[in-house]
């Protein structure tokens, strides 16, 4: 009766391990893993009312620089491929400007300048969505280099604005980082 | 961004891992150890002891959506394309488990004359733990990043993981009150060497994008992310230079945390070939107390983005500056407790093929008599993270010589619908050995199967010689 037994257990065993199959695995592909994210967020934005542009000078300037430390993540400066930045604007005052956005270094020197011409509101829908800025190679480099955003409003030539006029000049932006992982 | 990275990453590395449910061994009263899965089993001995370290081996491992064989199949198809269906294919509930056991040493004997069937047993067995949920939006998140995915919030609570790696020293007591009712209890010592919990998470990401806002996008980040450890925040030190496997193993046995818990069960005769089973498994808890570390991420955080000051030149914000304020990551050495996955099981069961023991004459008249077959049906549930998760078990027993015994399952749970498992357990001479094998259908690939368990044993037993 024993060898009965021990004759089952061999066979059970047997069958077990021999008819358990695998197919072939490659765990290798690990390494082949390459992410490749988009990440969509705000970049800056301003809102100024017409009232807040008045000045005697017939050509009126407004300047103002903001903090941008994003790049100080050396995870995220190491895996950007490509960078894309969209401006939109809406003009309800009754006069043109140039908006003029400045990335600077940590030094406040100029990395890049990108210019809008914004056109005076003539009583109709006047929202602008820029041409996207595409940043790669080079001018990805620079844009890594950014630490700080500048903008500038320049006022274009017409009639000066008083107390009473009504309007603003709205600046809406974003970026699209483009992530590689691998 | 790099914490969903991270958080991929660890759903392949720990793909290899299985469920708790122990379906062929419950009830399974040929081999000793089915007493660890209801201590009021019926099973009888004078005496017996596990084979050192070879008593009780199993390993069972399981991911309810995706196999080995669709992310690590070597067929030419893209990696990050396997990667992408698993995901896709996943849900926010799918889990990866992985449950180890290894029987250190164990036995039992009976205690009073030799009429007493009250029996005591115990045991030191180690066990490893893992169970996650796949944590479906982070992964997209990592993947494909929120650009096309705009107006969707991404849900923080669908990181629900947890690993513990602890040894288990246990005392039971078993009695059978008379032929119909047996009943019987266990104590458990629990010592955790090391333990991960983070499943009690919360929170969103979201990007919008809405008209009439001063921001091109609308975008929060509300953060209530917490993970807690114990035994092994020593490991992630830089000056750690020690041996991470011999470490943990070192604690889990002699400085781990110490929790205690305990087992119940009952068998009961309705009829002489019908019986009732139920037993609960790890009613316990573990308080953390040894190298204990919690990382939190609490707070809410919106980015509006770079707001050029006009009016004055002061030094302007910096948005890491203001994301760590409103989220900041802190660090508490506070202790915790942890609570085992609670496991119930209970089973019916039907004999039939009445036999009488076919050895030697039997001159004192006594009539050894035992049936041949049964079929019964079993189910198991087990506490989770979320909502309890369960499985039903039908099940045939044949009696296939008077010391051997087959089991055959069939179980229906998460995992699987068609998941056919094999059990013989026979007792030659004083040597009981086991073997269990669930999915056997599976085993034409395991690679393709979505859970495996596998266990396997040798007791030596000694029963009263017949008179």
């Amino acid at each position: 009766m024993d060898l009965i037994y021990s004759r089952i257990f061999k066979i059970f065993f047997l069958v077990f391990f021999l008819s358990s199959c695998s197919s072939d695995l490659d765990f290798d592909q690990t390494k082949n893993l390459k992410l490749e994210p988009a990440f969509v967020a705000n970049l800056a934005y301003f809102d100024v009312k017409a009232n807040d542009l008045i000045v005697d000078d017939e050509i009126q300037v407004l300047a103002g620089v903001g903090g941008f430390d994003v790049f100080k993540d050396k995870f995220f400066n190491d895996h950007l491929r490509k960078a894309e930045l969209d401006f939109e604007i809406e003009n309800t005052i009754a006069r043109a400007f140039a908006v003029r956005f400045l990335l600077l270094n940590a030094n406040d020197e100029v990395l890049q300048t990108i210019s809008f011409a914004v056109p005076a509101y003539n009583g109709t829908s006047n929202i602008i969505k820029y041409p996207t800025e595409v940043f790669e190679n080079q001018r990805l480099e620079l844009l890594k280099q950014t630490v700080k955003i500048g903008t500038v409003v320049v006022m274009g030539s017409g009639q000066p604005l008083d107390q009473n006029s009504s309007g603003s000049l709205k600046l809406r932006s974003g970026a699209t980082a483009y992530i590689v992982i691998e | 961004m790099r914490t969903a990275y991270l958080v991929l990453f660890v759903t392949i590395l720990h793909f290899s891992c299985f469920a708790q449910n122990r379906e062929l061994l419950y009830n399974f009263t040929a081999i000793p150890q089915s007493s660890l899965v209801n201590p009021g089993a019926d099973v009888s001995y004078k005496f017996y002891f596990g084979f050192p370290v070879l008593s009780g081996i199993s390993v069972n491992a399981g991911s309810s959506s995706f196999s080995a064989y669709d992310l690590f199949a070597d067929n030419g198809v893209d990696f990050n394309d396997k990667v992408r269906n698993a995901i896709n294919t996943s849900s926010r509930n799918d889990k990866v488990v992985a449950n180890q056991q290894l029987e250190l040493f164990s036995g039992g004997f009976r205690i009073g004359g030799r009429e007493s069937r009250s029996y005591i047993s115990f045991g030191l067995y180690q066990e490893f733990d893992f169970f996650m949920y796949v944590p479906k939006d982070m992964a997209l998140l990592a993947l494909d990043g929120n650009k096309n995915y705009i107006g969707r919030s991404f849900d923080l609570s669908d990181l629900s993981v947890k690993a513990e790696v602890l040894s288990v020293f246990h005392v039971g007591f078993h009695k059978k009150v008379n032929d119909k009712f047996v009943y019987g209890g266990r104590a458990k010592i629990y010592s955790s060497g090391a333990n991960a919990t983070s499943t009690k998470n919360s929170g969103y990401i979201y990007t919008g994008q809405n008209a009439g806002t001063p921001n091109l996008y609308t975008q929060i980040i509300s953060s209530d992310l917490e993970l807690k450890t114990s035994g092994i925040s020593t490991f992630t030190k830089d000056e750690y230079e020690g041996n991470i496997a011999k470490d943990i193993s070192h604690n889990t046995f002699f400085n781990g945390s110490l929790g205690l818990g305990f087992d119940a069960g009952f068998t009961y005769y309705i009829k002489d070939n019908l019986q009732l089973t139920a037993s609960i498994i790890d009613v316990g808890f573990i308080k953390q107390s040894k190298d204990i570390e919690t990382l939190t991420y609490k707070g809410t955080y919106q980015y509006e983005g770079v707001n050029p000051d006009f009016m004055n030149s002061d030094d302007p914000e910096n948005v890491f500056d203001e994301f760590d304020k409103a989220i900041p990551r802190d660090t508490l050495y506070n202790k915790y407790t942890t609570w085992r996955p609670v496991k119930f099981y209970s089973s019916i069961q039907y004999s039939f093929g009445e036999a009488r023991s076919d050895d030697e004459c039997n001159c004192l008249g006594k009539v050894d008599k035992y049936y041949k077959n049964a079929v019964g049906v079993q189910v198991f549930a087990m506490t989770t993270p979320r909502a309890p998760i369960g499985a039903f078990t039908a099940f045939y027993r044949r009696n296939i010589f008077r010391k051997l015994d087959l089991k055959a399952t069939y179980t229906f749970d998460s995992f699987s619908n068609k998941n056919i498992g094999l059990g013989l357990a026979g007792t030659l001479g004083k040597v009981n050995m086991y073997l269990l094998v669930n999915n056997i259908l599976e085993f034409k690939d395991v690679t393709k199967a979505n859970s495996a368990a596998f266990q396997f044993g040798i007791n030596f037993i000694f029963q009263d010689p017949k008179d």
